[in-house]
C-alpha cells in the first residue's frame, strides 16, 4: 500500500514509484531508468564511483549506518579470487516493508544499481536474497532481470562493454536473522543462517571465503541517482552526515501507514502529522520505535527529534532501518513487549549461549507476567537477562531482543507493576 | 609477534593468535565450553568474555585476534557478573542430576558453575526435554544436558569427515542431532564422550559404572596398531574401566579399536596361568611343572618361533636372547603380513611424523586401507585435506577415508612394476635419474598410466610417499621397493631432513626388530612350511596368532597339527585346542616397558597395572626358559636386559638416553633407510600367476588377539562389517560371469563362494574379507574364478 | 511389507535444477531453490524427500535436515492446500491481529498443525511480514491479503470451498 506524498519534496527511491508499470522495462527507460549507465560503464572508473559515493554521503540503509562508499573501499582488489556483490532483500525487522516498494513498483532501479555497484566492485555475480514470503516481488524481480538479460543491461559484456555481470534471485525461506549480513551469506551457501564471527569481514572473506559486498536495497536504489548527479548534489540533501533521503516504512498507531521518503532531517512529529495522518488516538505517541522493533524505545519527549541517525541516537535509539512504529495511549505495552520477545525466540538462531536460553526465558517471563502472574522478581530477572545478553552475542540479535524489555521497564515501569500478581507498595 | 598485556603483564604471542589462546600459552584462566584446540572455532558458549581497553563491550576471546598493544583484562566485577550470568543461561534448562552423571566429577559445568554461578537459579518456567539418540554401542547420549557447544558437530565435520552430527532447529529449540543407522559412521566415535565438555554425550561402554574420582590413572601405549598412541589405562582396582587419549600426548584422539579393547583384559581368551595337555585338555598346571615340560619342547629339538612386534623392547630383547643362548638355529620369524622376507631398500617405518604429514606438499598413499589399518594417520591426512593440499592415491580400491582424496588411481597389485616404470620414464625425460633405475626400468615392459600421478607428485619440493600393505605383503616387494627408492632418489626425496621414505608395518617396533632379527629373521610362511615338511619339532608361538591373523592362516592350521605347540603370551588367539603347553605372559598394559611406535617415537611404561592372575613380563618367562634349559641367566632385571638391547642395536642411542641419561621422550629411533641390496623385478612371476589379484581386506574391529577377544569390538565389527568376497562388475562381465555363487580356484582349492560387486575396486582383482566366508583365500596372491557347476 | 514409492524429481526438474545449481559457485548453494521445487512437488518434505535432495546435490543428508528444520517454510508435515499465515506481530497487533487469527482459527475450526477434513486449509501465526502499512496481514499461499478483517476472510475462505481458486 502506497501513500501519496503532500509534499512533493526531494524523492530518489520513490522518484518514479507512483508510475504505472514501471516494472516494465520499457516504461522504466521512458523514466531514465538506465540512461546514464552507458556513461559510468564507459566514462567512470571504480576509483572514481567509490569516491562519488563516498562524497554522497550515503549510509547504509539497511539498520546499521555504515557509510556505503567506505564499505565498497574495503574491499581488497586483484587477490585472485571472485568479489560477489549480494543485496539485502530479507526485510524482516517488525516494522519495516520498504525494500519491498522498490521491487515490486520499480525492480529496475535497483537493478541499475547493483549495475553501477557491481562495476565499481568488479563484481562477475551478484544475487539478491529476498525473504521468502516476498513471492510476489520475487517474480517481480526476475521478470525485470530477465527484461535486463534480454537487453543486454545484464550478462555478458553489457552494453557492449567489457564488463559482464550476472544478476540472480534468491530466495529466504522464514528467518529473520538472514537479515543479519554473515547470517545471509551463510544462507546463500546452503546453510542454516547462523551469522559468522567477525573478523573476518565479508569484505575480505564472505561468500564461499571471497570479497563480498552485502549492501540493502534501498542503499543500492540511491546509487543511480549519485552517480548521475555526483556525490555532491546527494550531500547536499537533509542535513551534515545524514545525507539524503531516506524512506520511513511508518505503520502502528497511525492514520495513514505507509512508506514516506523524506529528506533526512524531516522531524517525526511532521512525518507523522503531515504525512501519516496523525495518530488513530490522541494527540502524542506513548511509544515510538524509532528504526525497527530492536531499537530502543522514545517516547513523547522526543516527538519533535529530526529524523537523522544522529539525532536518534542523541535521543537514545538508532534510525536502524527507517521503520518507524507509532504506539498511541491504547497500546498495551507490556501485551506488546511479550509479542516482541516471542517474535525474537522464535527468531534468535539459537548458536549463541545468551541469547538461545535469554530470549526464550524472557519470553516465557513475560507471558506470565502478562497473564497477571508476575512477582516483582521477574522485573529483576528481566533486566538481567536482558542486559547480559545484549552485546555478548555474535550479532546484534540479542541487543535487538532486549531493547523492547530494557525500555519497558526504564520508561513504563508502572505499567508493569500494574500487571503483577502481587502489587507492590 | 604481537605484544600485548593480559592483566598488565606484556605478552607477545604469534600475530593473528586469539585473545584465549594468547590466554592459555601464558596461564592465565580464561572459562570456556566450545573451544578445543583442535576444533575450529565456533565462538558460540560466550563463556570466555574478557574485556579488552577501549571496547566498549567485552570480547569473546576465542574469536578475537590479539592487536598490537592490545590491553587484555581476564578479572573484573563485570565479567564476574558475566560469566555467573552465563553459567545462569546454560542452567535454565539443564537438569540437577549431578549426582547420577558420569561426567559429575569431570564436567566443566559443574565446576564453572561452583567457580563462576550463583548457588541458586531464577529460572521458573518449563524445562526442556530433547530426547535422547541412539548413536551406536560407544556414545550414550542424555541431550537435556547438553549445552549446545558444537564440539561434537564439528568433531564429525573436522575430524571423523562423517558429518553425522548436526544442528537442528533454531532459537531455544536448537538440538543436537546425530543421522545414524546403527552407529556413527566413524571409526573415532569414541572421542565424541571425550570432547563434550559436560554429560550429553558418554562413553557408553563404562556409563554407569564408576566415578571419575575412583579411577586411577595409568599412562600407556596403545599396542592395537603401529601408530603406538599415548594412553591412560583408568582403573578401578585390578579392573581397567576406560582406555583414554593422553591429554597433551602426541595425537589429541584415538580410535575405538585402540579404545574398546580394553574388556579383552578380562575376557576368557587370557592366558592367565600356565596351562599343561593333559589327554585332549589343557589343565592349570604350576610354572615349575610347566616350565619343565617346556624345556623337554625345546632342548635339542628343531624349533621354530613365531612372535608378535608388539611386544615391549625388553621382551623383544629377550626373545632374542633365547633365540641366541637357548635354542640351537631356530627359525625365527614375526611379521605374519609380509611373503617376501628379503631386506627391503628402505624398511619399515617412517622417516616423518604423522604430523608432518600435515605440511608437506604431496602424500602419495601406495596400496593402502589406511582409514582401517592407521586410522590416526588417516585423520592427519583428513585434517590436511581439510586445509586443501592435495592427497594423491594409488591402490587396488577407492578405500573409504571420509576425506577429499585429490588424485584416485585403480591397479591391481600386478601392475605395480608398470605403475613405478611408468613414473621411472616421466622422471627421466625431465633429467631426473638415479643409479641402477635403467637397469631396473629395463625389465618391465608395460606402462600403467597411474605412474602419471605417482610421479607428478614427486615433482614437488616435498613428498610423502606412505607404502602400504599390498606393496609390503607383495610376493616381489623387495623389487617394488627398490624400484620406489630409484624413483624416490631420482625426485630428490631421499636425503636427511626431507626424506619421504615411509613404509608403513604391520605391528610395533619395527625399527628395533629390523635391526635386531636383520640376517636371522625368515618369512613366516617359511617357518610354517618347514613344519609341514617335517623340518620341526616344535612351534614357539610367543604372542602370535597365525591362524586368526596375517596371510598364512591355512598353512599355520597345516603345521600346527603336525608339531609341538608351546604359546607363550598374554592371550590365546584362534589357537583352540592346540597349545600343548601355555605359558601366561603379561599384558602390555601390565608391564614397565618400552615401545616404538612407526615414527620411531620411544615410550616408556612406568606404571602399569597390576598384572592379573600368573602373568611374568615376558622377558622375565624367556630368562626362566634360559635358565631352565641349561644356560646363565643374561639378565636378572630390566636394566640388564635394556643393556642387551642397546648391544644388540647399538645404534639406537636414543634409548640409551632416555633409559640412562634420564632424557626426555623426544629423540626418534630412525627407520634402515639406504640398503645397497638391487631387487630387480620378476615379472615372470606375475605374469604365471592366475587370472586374479587377490587383496585380502581386514576391519580394525576383527583383527588382532585382542581385538578379537574384545565383545565391545566384536560388536563394532557386526556393524561396521566388510564385503565378504567382491570384484569389479566389469570383471565378471569380462568373464561373462554374474554376481551370486561363483566358484574360486585357488592353491586352496575349488570352492564355491557368493561373490558380490562394487565399482569402487580395480577390475582384475578380487577382495576377500580376512573374517569373512572366504577368509581362508584372502592369503593367496591370485585365483580364477568360474560359474556353477 | 511394499515400501511406498519414493519421491522422485522428473528429468525435466533434473536438467532444471543442474542449470540452477551451475549459476552459484558450488552446488550447496541450490539447497534452498531446491527444497522449494520438492516442496511443490511433492507438497511438503518427508524423510525420503529430503534423502533424494541431499542425493541430488551429493550433499550428506544431516545438511539438508539442518536447513529444512531452521527455516519456518519449509515444511516437514503435510499443510492444507491453502495456508494462511496471520502475521500477529508488533504492527498487526495494535491493529487487532489477534482477534483476526482467533476469528479464523474459529471459522475453519483448526488449531495450528492441523488441517481441515476437506483438506483446504492450514492455519498459522507468523512473525512480521514486512507489510505493516497494511496490517492486519494475511498471507495466502504467500499472496498477501493487507488490511485484513473478518468480513473479508470469511468471504475467502467461502469462495475457496466453493471451488474457486485463489
Amino acid at each position: 500500500m502506497l501513500s501519496s506524498d503532500p509534499k512533493k519534496v526531494q524523492r530518489i527511491c520513490f522518484a518514479n514509484i507512483e508510475v504505472e508499470n514501471m516494472n516494465k522495462l520499457e516504461v522504466a527507460k521512458a523514466h531514465g531508468a538506465y540512461a546514464f549507465l552507458p556513461t559510468v560503464l564507459k566514462d567512470f572508473d571504480a576509483d572514481k564511483i567509490i569516491d562519488e559515493v563516498k562524497v554522497s554521503g550515503l549510509r547504509g540503509r539497511g539498520g546499521a549506518g555504515f557509510p556505503t562508499g567506505l564499505k565498497w573501499s574495503f574491499v581488497p582488489r586483484n587477490t585472485g579470487k571472485p568479489t560477489y556483490l549480494l543485496c539485502n532483500a530479507d526485510e524482516g525487522e517488525p516494522g519495516t516493508f520498504k525494500d519491498r516498494d522498490i521491487m515490486r513498483f520499480d525492480p529496475h532501479l535497483l537493478i541499475e544499481g547493483m549495475i553501477m555497484a557491481g562495476f565499481a566492485l568488479g563484481v562477475k555475480d551478484a544475487y539478491i536474497y529476498i525473504r521468502g514470503e516476498f513471492l510476489h516481488e520475487y517474480n517481480v524481480m526476475c521478470a525485470a532481470i530477465d527484461e535486463a538479460y534480454a537487453a543486454n543491461l545484464l550478462g555478458d559484456n553489457i552494453l557492449g562493454t567489457d564488463f559482464s555481470m550476472n544478476l540472480m534471485m534468491h530466495r529466504g525461506a522464514g528467518a529473520y536473522i538472514c537479515g543479519e549480513e554473515t547470517a545471509l551469506i551463510e544462507s546463500l551457501e546452503g546453510k542454516s543462517g547462523r551469522p559468522r564471527f567477525k573478523p573476518p569481514f565479508p569484505a575480505v572473506e564472505g561468500f564461499y571465503g571471497c570479497p563480498t559486498v552485502v549492501n540493502n536495497v534501498e542503499t543500492l536504489a540511491t546509487v543511480p541517482a549519485i552517480l548521475e548527479h555526483g556525490g555532491a548534489w546527494h550531500a547536499a540533501i537533509g542535513r551534515p552526515n545524514n545525507t539524503g533521503c531516506k524512506i520511513f516504512s511508518v505503520s502502528g498507531n497511525v492514520n495513514k501507514p505507509g512508506n514516506y521518503e523524506v529528506p533526512m532531517g524531516t522531524s517525526l512529529k511532521t512525518l507523522v502529522e503531515d504525512y501519516c495522518g496523525g495518530l488513530q488516538h490522541g494527540t502524542v505517541p506513548k511509544v515510538v520505535i524509532p528504526g525497527g522493533s530492536s531499537t530502543p524505545w522514545l517516547t513523547a519527549e522526543h516527538y519533535d527529534v529530526p529524523l537523522t541517525y544522529d539525532d536518534i541516537m542523541k535521543a537514545g535509539s538508532f534510525l536502524g532501518s527507517g521503520a518507524i512504529i507509532i504506539l498511541d495511549e491504547t497500546a498495551d505495552l507490556v501485551a506488546v513487549t511479550r509479542r516482541l520477545a516471542h517474535f525474537y525466540a522464535h527468531e534468535s538462531c539459537g548458536q549463541c549461549t545468551p541469547c538461545r536460553e535469554g530470549t526464550g526465558w524472557l519470553e516465557r517471563v513475560l507471558t506470565r507476567v502478562d497473564a497477571g502472574n508476575g512477582t516483582e522478581a521477574d522485573l529483576v530477572v528481566l533486566n538481567d537477562a536482558s542486559k547480559h545478553m545484549a552485546g555478548r552475542t555474535i550479532c546484534a540479535l540479542a541487543e535487538g531482543a532486549a531493547a523492547p524489555i530494557l525500555s519497558m521497564l526504564k520508561y513504563f515501569p508502572d505499567e508493569v507493576r500494574a500487571k503483577l500478581a502481587e502489587k507492590s507498595s | 609477534m604481537t605484544v600485548l598485556y593480559i592483566n598488565d603483564e606484556e605478552v607477545t604471542v604469534p600475530a593473528g593468535t586469539s585473545i584465549l589462546e594468547a590466554c592459555r600459552e601464558n596461564n592465565v584462566e580464561v572459562p570456556y565450553f566450545c573451544y578445543h584446540p583442535e576444533l575450529s572455532v565456533a565462538a558460540n558458549c560466550r563463556m570466555c568474555l574478557v574485556e579488552v581497553e577501549g571496547w566498549n563491550k567485552p570480547a569473546a576471546s576465542c574469536c578475537t585476534p590479539v592487536s598490537e598493544g592490545m590491553k587484555v583484562v581476564t578479572q573484573s566485577a563485570g565479567l564476574e557478573k558475566d560469566r555467573s550470568m552465563m553459567m545462569e543461561y546454560l542452567l535454565i534448562h539443564h537438569p540437577l542430576d549431578c549426582p547420577v552423571c558420569d561426567q559429575g566429577g569431570a564436567c566443566k559445568l559443574q565446576d564453572y558453575a561452583v567457580e563462576h554461578g550463583v548457588g541458586r537459579g531464577r529460572y521458573t518456567e518449563v524445562k526442556r526435554l530433547p530426547s535422547d539418540k541412539d548413536l551406536g554401542p560407544f556414545v550414550n547420549t542424555c541431550m537435556t544436558r547438553c549445552i549446545h557447544c558444537t564440539r561434537c558437530v564439528r568433531f564429525a565435520d573436522e575430524i571423523a569427515g562423517t558429518g553425522d552430527m548436526g544442528v537442528l532447529n533454531r532459537g531455544d529449540h536448537m538440538k543436537i542431532d546425530g543421522i545414524v543407522e546403527d552407529a556413527l559412521a566413524s571409526e573415532l566415535s569414541g572421542n565424541l564422550g571425550d570432547i563434550c565438555p559436560v554429560g550429553a554425550l558418554l562413553d557408553k561402554p563404562s556409563h554407569d559404572v564408576s566415578r571419575p574420582w575412583e579411577m586411577t590413572r595409568h599412562k600407556s601405549t596403545c599396542t592395537a596398531c603401529p601408530q603406538g598412541c599415548d594412553i591412560v589405562i583408568e582403573s578401578r582396582a585390578d579392573e581397567v574401566m576406560r582406555i583414554r587419549p593422553l591429554k597433551g600426548g602426541v595425537e589429541p584422539w584415538i580410535c575405538d579399536r585402540g579404545r574398546y579393547v580394553y574388556d579383552a583384559f578380562r575376557s576368557d581368551k587370557r592366558i592367565l596361568s600356565p596351562m599343561l595337555r593333559v589327554g585332549d585338555k589343557l589343565e592349570k598346571a604350576s610354572w615349575d611343572d610347566a616350565i619343565e615340560k617346556a624345556v623337554t619342547m625345546l632342548k635339542g629339538k628343531r624349533v621354530g618361533i613365531v612372535f608378535s612386534p608388539d611386544w615391549s623392547v625388553e621382551g623383544l630383547a629377550a626373545i632374542r636372547l633365547l633365540h641366541d643362548i637357548g635354542l640351537e638355529n631356530p627359525k625365527v620369524a614375526f611379521d605374519l603380513h609380509r611373503r617376501d622376507s628379503r631386506p627391503f631398500a628402505f624398511d619399515e617405518g617412517l622417516t616423518m611424523t604423522t604430523e608432518s604429514m600435515e605440511q608437506v606438499d604431496q602424500v602419495v598413499i601406495l596400496g593402502s586401507d589406511l582409514r582401517q589399518r592407521f586410522p590416526i594417520l588417516m585423520q592427519r591426512l583428513r585434517k590436511r585435506a581439510n586445509l586443501g593440499k592435495p592427497v594423491t592415491r594409488i591402490g587396488a580400491m577407492h578405500y573409504r577415508t571420509n576425506s577429499e582424496i585429490a588424485n584416485d588411481a585403480l591397479v591391481r597389485p600386478r601392475d605395480w612394476y608398470a605403475v613405478i616404470a611408468r613414473a621411472m620414464d616421466q622422471l627421466k625425460v625431465l633429467g631426473k635419474t638415479a643409479a641402477g633405475m635403467d637397469e631396473w626400468m629395463g625389465k618391465v615392459e608395460a606402462r600403467h598410466e597411474a605412474g602419471k600421478l605417482l610421479a607428478d607428485a614427486l615433482l614437488a619440493d616435498t613428498c610423502a610417499l606412505l607404502v602400504g600393505e599390498e606393496i609390503r605383503s607383495h610376493e616381489d616387494a623387495a623389487a617394488l621397493i627398490h624400484g620406489l627408492d630409484l624413483l624416490m632418489r631420482a625426485a630428490g626425496h631421499a636425503e636427511e631432513g626431507q626424506d619421504g621414505r615411509n613404509l608403513l608395518p604391520s605391528g610395533m617396533n619395527a625399527q628395533l626388530l629390523s635391526a635386531m632379527f636383520n640376517g636371522t629373521r625368515t618369512a613366516a610362511g617359511e617357518v610354517f612350511a618347514a613344519a609341514i615338511a617335517g623340518e620341526l619339532d616344535t612351534l614357539l608361538l610367543i604372542g602370535s596368532d597365525p591362524i586368526g591373523d596375517g596371510l598364512f592362516s591355512r598353512k599355520a592350521k597345516e603345521a600346527l597339527a603336525k608339531v609341538d605347540l608351546l604359546q607363550v603370551g598374554s592371550i590365546s588367539g584362534d589357537m583352540v585346542g592346540l597349545a600343548d603347553i601355555k605359558l601366561p605372559a603379561a599384558a602390555y598394559s601390565e608391564i614397565e616397558g618400552t615401545f616404538i611406535n612407526m615414527e620411531g617415537r620411544v615410550r616408556v611404561a612406568e606404571n602399569p597395572l597390576r598384572s592379573l592372575g600368573e602373568g611374568r613380563p615376558l622377558w622375565k618367562v624367556m630368562m626362566r626358559l634360559i635358565q631352565a634349559l641349561g644356560h646363565d641367566v643374561p639378565a636378572v632385571n630390566l636394566t640388564e636386559m635394556r643393556e642387551h638391547v642397546l648391544t644388540m642395536a647399538p645404534d639406537f642411542t636414543a634409548l640409551k638416553d632416555i633409559w640412562f641419561a634420564g632424557k626426555a621422550q623426544e629423540d626418534f629411533i630412525p627407520a634402515q633407510r639406504n640398503r645397497k641390496n638391487v631387487f630387480l623385478p620378476n615379472v615372470a612371476k606375475m605374469n604365471a600367476a592366475k587370472g586374479l589379484d587377490v587383496v585380502g581386506r581386514y576391519s580394525m574391529y576383527k583383527e588382532g588377539a585382542w581385538v578379537r577377544a574384545s565383545k565391545l569390538l566384536a560388536e563394532a565389527g557386526r556393524i561396521h562389517a566388510l564385503d565378504d568376497v567382491i570384484v569389479h562388475p566389469d570383471t565378471l562381465a569380462e568373464m561373462k560371469l554374474q554376481a551370486g555363487d561363483l566358484t574360486i580356484m585357488s592353491n586352496v582349492g575349488a570352492e564355491r563362494f557368493t561373490v558380490g560387486t562394487r565399482t569402487d575396486v580395480s577390475p582384475g582383482v578380487v577382495f576377500v574379507s580376512k573374517r569373512g566366508t572366504a577368509g581362508d583365500i584372502s592369503g593367496e596372491t591370485s585365483v580364477d574364478l568360474g560359474g556353477g557347476q | 511389507m511394499s515400501a511406498p514409492d519414493k519421491p522422485q524429481f522428473s528429468e525435466a526438474r533434473l536438467a532444471e535444477i543442474d542449470a540452477l545449481a551451475a549459476r552459484y559457485p558450488s552446488r550447496k548453494s541450490a539447497l534452498m531453490p531446491v527444497l522449494y521445487m520438492a516442496q511443490q512437488d511433492f507438497g511438503y518434505l518427508s524423510m525420503d524427500t529430503q534423502k533424494m535432495v541431499a542425493e541430488v546435490l551429493g550433499l550428506r543428508l544431516m545438511e539438508v535436515r539442518e536447513v529444512v528444520t531452521f527455516y519456518t517454510m519449509f515444511k516437514e508435515q503435510p499443510t492444507g492446500k491453502y495456508l494462511l499465515e496471520v502475521c500477529t506481530n508488533a504492527s498487526c497487533m495494535v491493529n487487532g491481529a489477534d482477534a483476526l487469527y482467533a476469528h479464523m482459527k474459529n471459522t475453519l475450526g483448526i488449531e495450528p498443525g492441523q488441517i481441515t477434513e476437506d483438506g483446504l486449509f492450514s492455519i498459522n501465526e507468523v512473525e512480521c511480514a514486512g507489510a505493516c502499512a497494511g496490517a492486519p496481514v494475511v498471507q495466502v499461499n504467500n499472496m498477501y491479503h493487507e488490511k485484513a478483517t473478518a468480513t473479508d476472510m470469511d468471504a475467502l475462505i467461502s469462495r475457496i470451498r466453493a471451488g474457486e481458486v485463489i
